[in-house]
């Protein structure tokens, strides 16, 4: 008896050290997958928002991308051109005026790392409710990511066509 | 429950069981709680591996579906059989929480175009009792390869620009509209 207990409390301990593992040492793609997730909730705003808020919201967005983010995406205002930081700041401060209230949700996420686990590409689904609009936009999108000083940076953004 | 029987004895009876409590959890709560056990394993295994609860959203598909109705997408339809022309389908973007609704109309191999309307297999106009409403879409020829379906909503009546359809290559379709 006392020798099965020995071996369940030794399972616990082990099962309690690996999830103690993964919390303090989480895997790329997790860093990755919650990194995403902020960079959504980041996105949204509310309509009433005020201009400070949005301000503030707007350079956190800039903070998920990498100096130069190379862009490829049917958007008329954006297309095919490569944008610096403060670039992505000014544009998502103009979306988020233009928006008044915008819920930005990604469904699906599916990651790849690169084996050297400094690069990876996430292809993803893109869910947004605009207030006041019937419709919400959906859009595959594919992100490239690159680790810079130890945080994951999109170096790359395209919409990837469902249906051609 | 006590009572007291002919020699004086007391007798100990359960007690009657009231029918709400028989209602709600049974005669035999073990084998009610193994039944619903059983039961949220089974609604749990079902609507998240083989009929996918979608609620559609948008008029692409109208008639046949209405906006915000609801439906299911089978995963296994296609285990047995590859897609038939008239299916509709469930089409996942990057997984399966989000897909698009739309109905075959071209299989791998064959050309289709819209011609004042019309759709065309193989320079042959295909039959479509399911559309209701008159169309004036017009798209150049599109070769379909081995394992690519064409796809389109059921409301031409909206402009083709406003509309998501095309080629959806076979690892896309998640399975086929139940209702």
């Amino acid at each position: 008896m006392k020798i099965i207990i020995r071996i369940v409390l030794l399972a616990v301990l082990a099962a309690l050290g690996v999830w103690l593992w993964m919390v303090l040492f989480p895997s790329p793609e997790k860093v990755i997958r919650r990194r995403l997730t902020e960079l959504a909730r980041t996105v949204s705003s509310s309509a009433n928002e005020s201009d400070l808020a949005r301000l503030a919201a707007a350079r956190s967005v800039g903070g998920f991308f990498a100096a130069a983010v190379e862009l490829n995406v049917n958007l008329p205002e954006l297309g095919q051109r490569t944008m610096d930081r403060e670039e992505i700041t000014q544009a998502a401060l103009m979306g988020r005026s233009r928006a008044g209230g915008l819920q930005v949700k990604f469904p699906d996420i599916n990651i790849t790392v690169a084996p050297d686990k400094q690069s990876a590409v996430a292809d993803l689904t893109v869910e947004a409710n605009i207030s006041g609009e019937h419709d919400s936009i959906v859009r595959e999108m594919k992100f490239t990511l690159r680790k810079t000083d130890g945080q994951w940076l999109i170096t790359r953004v395209e919409t990837v066509r469902t249906l051609t | 429950m006590t009572t007291r029987n002919q020699a004086g004895q007391l007798n100990h009876q359960p007690r009657p069981v009231s029918w709400l409590r028989i209602l709600v959890i049974g005669r035999n709560p073990k084998v009610t709680l193994l039944r619903v056990a059983v039961l949220i394993v089974t609604c749990f295994i079902v609507f998240r591996f083989i009929l996918l609860p979608a609620r559609i959203e948008g008029i692409s598909m109208l008639p046949t579906y209405q906006d915000r109705s609801v439906n299911f997408v089978n995963r296994l339809a296609y285990r047995w059989h590859e897609p038939r022309r008239g299916d509709v389908v469930g089409i996942r973007l990057a997984g399966p929480h989000v897909m698009y609704l739309k109905r075959i109309i071209g299989l791998p191999g064959e050309t289709v175009a819209f011609e004042n309307g019309r759709v065309l297999i193989n320079s042959e106009v295909l039959d479509e009792p399911y559309e209701k409403a008159p169309c004036d879409w017009n798209c150049p020829p599109v070769k379909l390869g081995p394992d690519e379906y064409f796809v389109v909503g059921d409301n031409r009546t909206m402009p083709s620009e406003n509309h998501v359809f095309g080629k959806a290559g076979r690892d896309r379709i998640v399975g086929k509209a139940l209702l």
